[in-house]
């Protein structure tokens, strides 16, 4: 959930200059087929048969963003859910252990209606039924073989399997020895098809646990999460790993729902990369994906984010050291100014060079460290630019707010220094080239191309973009993003705690 | 009839098989393993190139034989400055900024770094800039500057850092177990303090440079799109006037250290999770039994699908992140260790459960399941050791450079086939040693349901807070230095001269005092330059302390006569001595004292052997205005003001009535003198007399 930096990443191989990417797009062309499905799942394929290995992503168009209301950490769960397995893998009688599962939300239910009552609820009858979906879920429990799905994987040879959940996808991923291609396809496809919510209310308390460890005993989690519920007021992107008290109250028929709104196969992407070939690939895919019923596209996100009307600062208690955010709003990743921006963010904290870690870090030695991302939480919708700085000691939020203030003010006024635009997309392009090498991380660019910018091509095109973008551009986007009114500021505050 | 049901059954099950237990995998396509060709250049450098022609790219390492575990104690941090400061503190023709600059126009990068047992020097580029980086990479490797303003930001960095140690409970807890199982006062388990920053010189680098980075102790590895013979051509003309020779580096320390086996807890108010790791030494890549060993640690707690995974994750719900592994270090012990963290609550229920899973795999051999899924897992994900050229380089030379066989993958997976259930059992019982656990919780203890004595193990408190940073000295050079002396000689002159002062013998003085809501009577004799008697009518009676210059004692009501003086009371005494004024300011007389300008009218002095005072004149007379020395308060070090005042002469030199004290900038008392004469004749006898 912590995406700054992997955002960062693929914000940034997007951006290599004209030459390569014409090059290497034709390249690409010749080793890159696409196709859809009947039911509307999309496929890339890209031959590499340097070594006998593929990798496979698996992208859907849904995440954190669309949680349901009272229901935050919905999405998250389903990254946990993938290790639970399929009807075929991870139950020792599934027969009796859908039963088992239908008795379990059968008693939720009930005990459910009970405390809908409230004040007028019966806390005698409200015990029994907490016992008695305690004692289902003991009896689902019985049928559970715990893990299979992962060990099945594990022992193939499987490498890097996991899976992420972000604002606006859910990806699940990992590699194997390519002899082993179809069983992907066998494992993958029954668990879109169906996936079982088998341990549910365990994984459930396995996710708390994620809250605790990220946010609730981390002074930077406290911090990020503080700025994006003040910097959004209507947005989702103000949801940052979900609340604990939605966490402690899912329910497996809500993520059931959840599954049928969003993991439709028109909402879904897979990018294989690796030693295969395409031809066998496609027989496979309509063979395993083909069966599954297509389903509406989901609804989209009608909220937007309304003008924020004047600064807005926030401040969170910590026995930490202090840190500082502060966070611009922007607009969504397809809009003409992106590619400025990147460049922008590239000029600031890009390497030694960047002007944060010269003026910040080494000339002024307030900070310990300070960095930028174009893109936070996540790109799909309007979302921030964010600096994120850690004071030296000795030094304040203050000081650190003062410099930042100081220099971006100063950079509005100067001419942008046209060796730094020069050195930024220079290093982009380097990024860029070096990204190609894993098979793993081509899967993952291709299919969020696909999906965030309408096609995997746009991964080299968008280049082009890059290449136009001037000093003059990106001293505007600077004038017109970074003002104190359309900016939220969160610092932390060291306190000391006592205990009791 | 009987035959067609068994028939159908069969029918039945085949159809049940899940498809995934159907499919039939043809063999594996071949590996290629690519041909790296080594050689050494005349100089006596080891060097590994591997072409690479899938993207224009070009990276190359240096591995130098040194590590921070080579460093002296009191100098902890010196070889991470140093590798630090070699790539920032520039080379010889170009200041650290100007590389940045050259080298991020080309997208390239030179880096340097260091961990316990080797440090590196790297650079990676696109292979049009090739030369330009290779010459910027060989600077930085032989004749790095270490200019002096890196080193000063590098170390103000890692007072930083320090101040910052103890915020994230992770790492906490990560550091803390691997220095109480190594042991915090060896090379293994040492931090890097404010003391030990402070020591460090740019003398210090030059000379880890001169020692370490010679041709012999390094090799070089190389791979991408190049021409091998070109390559090797390029290298030879490079590295051809490098030929500097040094004595072969001392082997690295070994690890000795028996850590005490119990709970250590640290406690933050600021968390409610519990963040831990329990275990002990590990081994050794080489040991026979190493294979084993993984087996053991994989079926335990190494993947989505280990004991403790499935144990303390999927079936009790108690913890995000949990798992084991075995530490397997290449020429040092690593550590064996259970990690991971659950909610403060359930820390007691989390350490029983991972208790009872360690035991249970020390007493009952595991599955034929589990045994074949952990080795199967290595077999068949073996084909990405070498889904990369790059990997099989960075393989290669890592086993030559720590003297393991070149064929140590291949050994190793062999030896992994054949391990048997019994081989496990017989590990686990031999290598896990629950009875030498070693168990860390970061945690908030006001949140612990169960207290942690319940484990019935010893506990011992772990103190998370740093060690407060000692003033850092300021710079001293010779104009600091001079004007230092400079103001000492207008200070001695406006308080009567320093003849006058050097004539002083001693000094007898009757002080009110008040230190608080305390008023106190004191008679103090002085006998130069270093005795001292202080007599002090307390509410609860008289208390005499006296103090021969080595050693003293002191009577105070209720006890059975004099005391001799404990020994923070003799540190005390001997740090009043060095503050008295009329002797501080003749600190320019005395040998080993620095006297240091730093201001436009104080001065800092130093005995070097860690007393230090700051001495600031009045600019309007010339005379001391404030003294301010650090002292050991409740909180720790704070500072202690003296501010001077009421002037008068006594036998030519001018002695401050009036003394304003204050700490850590709140007032504190006050101190009149009634009368104050100087050699008066008073004698050591009268001084020490009981």
């Amino acid at each position: 959930m912590n995406s700054m930096s992997l955002r960062k990443v693929s914000g940034l191989i997007l951006l290599a200059p004209l030459w390569v990417c014409a090059q290497s797009l034709a390249d690409f062309e010749k080793r890159v087929t696409e196709f859809t499905l009947k039911n509307g799942m999309h496929f890339l394929v890209m031959e590499r048969h340097e070594s006998p290995t593929v990798a496979f992503h698996a992208h859907v168009n849904a995440g954190a963003a669309n949680d349901p209301a009272n229901a935050s950490s919905t999405a998250h769960m389903f990254e946990h859910m993938i290790g639970k397995g399929t009807a075929s893998l991870g139950s020792k009688n599934f027969v009796l252990e859908q039963k088992a599962l239908a008795a379990v939300e059968a008693a939720y239910d009930r005990l459910e209606e009970e405390r809908r009552k409230e004040r007028r609820a019966d806390q005698a009858q409200i015990e029994r039924l907490e016992a008695a979906l305690k004692k289902a879920i003991a009896e689902a429990d019985q049928y559970v073989e715990q893990n299979a799905f992962t060990r099945e994987i594990e022992k193939n040879g499987g490498v890097g399997f996991n899976a992420s959940t972000g604002l606006d996808t859910t990806n699940y991923f990992y590699s194997l020895p390519s002899n082993r291609t179809e069983l992907w396809f066998a494992l993958q496809s029954e668990w879109f098809r169906q996936p079982v919510f088998r341990e549910f209310y365990k994984e459930r308390d396995v996710v708390r646990e994620e809250r605790r460890m990220r946010v609730e005993s981390s002074a930077q989690g406290r911090l990020l999460e503080a700025l994006l519920t003040t910097a959004f007021t209507a947005h989702p992107y103000r949801n940052f790993i979900g609340w604990a008290s939605d966490i402690e109250n899912l329910r497996a028929k809500g993520a059931a729902e959840f599954h049928k709104t969003y993991y439709v196969p028109a909402n879904v992407t897979i990018s294989i990369v690796g030693d295969v070939s395409p031809a066998q690939i496609k027989l496979w895919a309509e063979k395993y994906f083909g069966p599954i019923p297509a389903g509406p596209l989901p609804p989209r996100l009608n909220t937007i984010e309304p003008a924020q009307n004047g600064e807005k600062r926030v401040m969170v208690e910590t026995e930490a050291q202090p840190f500082l955010a502060i966070a611009y709003h922007r607009p969504e990743g397809t809009h003409p100014d992106d590619p400025a921006i990147a460049v922008l963010d590239g000029i600031l904290s890009g390497g030694r060079t960047g002007k944060l870690n010269r003026e910040l870090v080494e000339e002024k030695k307030l900070a310990l460290g300070a960095d930028t991302g174009a893109t936070f939480p996540s790109g799909k919708y309007p979302h921030l630019f964010i600096a994120f700085m850690v004071p030296n000691a000795g030094k304040t939020v203050e000081d650190l707010e003062k410099a930042w203030d100081e220099l971006i003010e100063r950079m509005k006024k100067e001419p942008v220094d046209e060796a730094a635009v020069k050195r930024v997309k220079t290093k982009l392009r380097a990024g860029f080239i070096a990204g190609l090498d894993s098979n793993s991380g081509l899967a993952q660019q291709m299919a969020e191309a696909h999906v965030a910018l309408g096609s995997w091509k746009k991964v080299f095109t968008e280049l082009e973009e890059l290449e136009k973008v001037t000093a003059a551009d990106v001293k505007r986007v600077l004038n017109q993003y970074l003002t104190k009114k359309n900016r939220t500021v969160a610092y932390s505050v060291q306190v000391k705690r006592e205990g009791k | 009839m009987r035959t067609v049901l068994i028939l159908l059954a069969a029918a039945a099950l085949a159809a049940a098989q899940p498809a995934y237990k159907q499919l039939q995998f043809p063999k594996l396509g071949a590996v290629k393993i690519p041909e790296i060709e080594t050689f050494t250049l005349p100089n006596g450098m080891k060097v590994y190139l591997l072409e690479n022609h899938n993207l224009p790219l070009i990276n190359g390492i240096a591995l130098v034989r040194t590590g921070t575990l080579l460093e002296p104690a009191e100098k902890t941090g010196v070889h991470v400055i140093a590798a630090g400061t070699m790539r920032t503190g520039g080379t010889k023709a170009k200041t650290g900024d100007q590389l940045d600059e050259q080298l991020e126009a080309m997208a390239a990068g030179v880096e340097s770094s260091i961990d316990e047992t080797l440090a590196s020097v790297s650079f990676n580029c696109l292979k049009e800039n090739t030369d330009a980086v290779l010459g910027v990479f060989y600077d930085v490797l032989t004749a790095p500057e270490f200019r002096q303003e890196k080193i000063d930001l590098l170390k103000m960095q890692y007072r930083s850092a320090i101040a910052r140690r103890y915020d994230d409970a992770g790492q906490v807890n990560n550091a803390e177990f691997s220095d109480t199982v190594y042991g915090k006062d060896t090379p293994f388990g040492r931090s890097i303090e404010y003391e030990t920053l402070d020591r460090i010189q740019r003398a210090d680098l030059v000379a880890f440079h001169q020692r370490y980075y010679f041709p012999k102790n390094v090799r070089l590895a190389i791979q991408g799109d190049f021409d091998k013979a070109a390559m090797r051509a390029r290298l030879e003309q490079i590295f051809a006037n490098w030929t500097v020779e040094q004595a072969p580096v001392p082997e690295f320390p070994k690890v000795t250290h028996a850590a005490k086996p119990g709970i250590y807890v640290g406690d933050k108010k600021d968390v409610n999770q519990t963040s831990f790791s329990i275990g002990h030494l590990g081994g050794l890549l080489s040991d026979k039994d190493y294979p084993a060993l993984e087996v053991l640690s994989d079926i335990l707690g190494g993947s989505f699908d280990s004991r403790l995974f499935r144990k303390v994750r999927t079936e009790m719900g108690l913890a995000y992140s949990v798992g084991a592994g075995w530490g397997a270090g290449y020429l040092n012990p690593g550590l064996f260790r259970i990690s991971g963290s659950t909610k403060a609550e359930s820390t007691v229920l989390t350490f029983e459960t991972i208790q009872r899973e360690v035991n249970r795999i020390r007493t009952e051999l595991v599955t034929d399941q589990e045994l074949n899924d952990a080795k199967e897992k290595v077999v068949n994900s073996f084909v990405f050791n070498f889904d990369r050229p790059a990997k099989t380089l960075s393989r290669l030379f890592r086993y030559e450079y720590y003297g393991y066989p070149k064929d140590f993958l291949f050994t190793y997976q062999k030896a992994l086939a054949a391990v048997t259930k019994q081989d496990v059992l017989r590990v686990a019982k031999q290598y896990i040693q629950p009875e030498k656990f070693v168990y860390v919780a970061i945690t908030n203890t006001d949140q612990l349901k169960t207290p942690l004595t319940d484990l019935k193990l010893p506990v011992t408190q772990l103190e998370l807070k740093v060690k407060e940073p000692k003033r850092a000295a300021a710079a001293a050079d010779a104009a600091s230095l001079a004007r230092g002396k400079a103001l000492l000689a207008r200070m001695q002159q406006a308080m009567g001269g320093a003849e006058k002062l050097a004539a002083i013998r001693d000094i007898v003085m009757t002080n009110k005092a008040e230190l608080g809501p305390m008023k106190v009577n004191q008679k103090v004799q002085w006998l130069m330059p270093d005795k001292v008697r202080q007599e002090q009518e307390l509410p609860f009676g008289k208390v005499i302390a006296a103090f021969d210059g080595k050693s003293g004692f002191l009577v105070a009501p209720g006890a059975p006569g004099p005391q001799p003086m404990p020994a923070p009371v003799l540190k005390q005494v001997s740090d009043e001595l060095f503050a008295m004024l009329v002797t501080l300011v003749q600190s320019d007389r005395m040998a080993g004292r620095t006297v240091n300008g730093v201001g436009e009218n104080r001065v800092e002095i130093s005995d070097g052997n860690g007393k230090a005072a700051r001495l600031e004149m009045d600019p309007a007379t010339g005379l001391p205005a404030k003294l301010i020395v650090e002292a050991m308060g409740p909180q720790g070090k704070i500072d202690v003001e003296r501010q001077f005042s009421d002037w008068r002469e006594v036998g030519g030199v001018k002695f401050a009535h009036k003394t304003v004290i204050l700490q850590g900038g709140k007032p504190a008392g006050t101190t009149l003198s009634e009368t104050i004469q100087a050699n008066t004749g008073v004698t050591l006898e009268e001084i020490m007399k009981k």
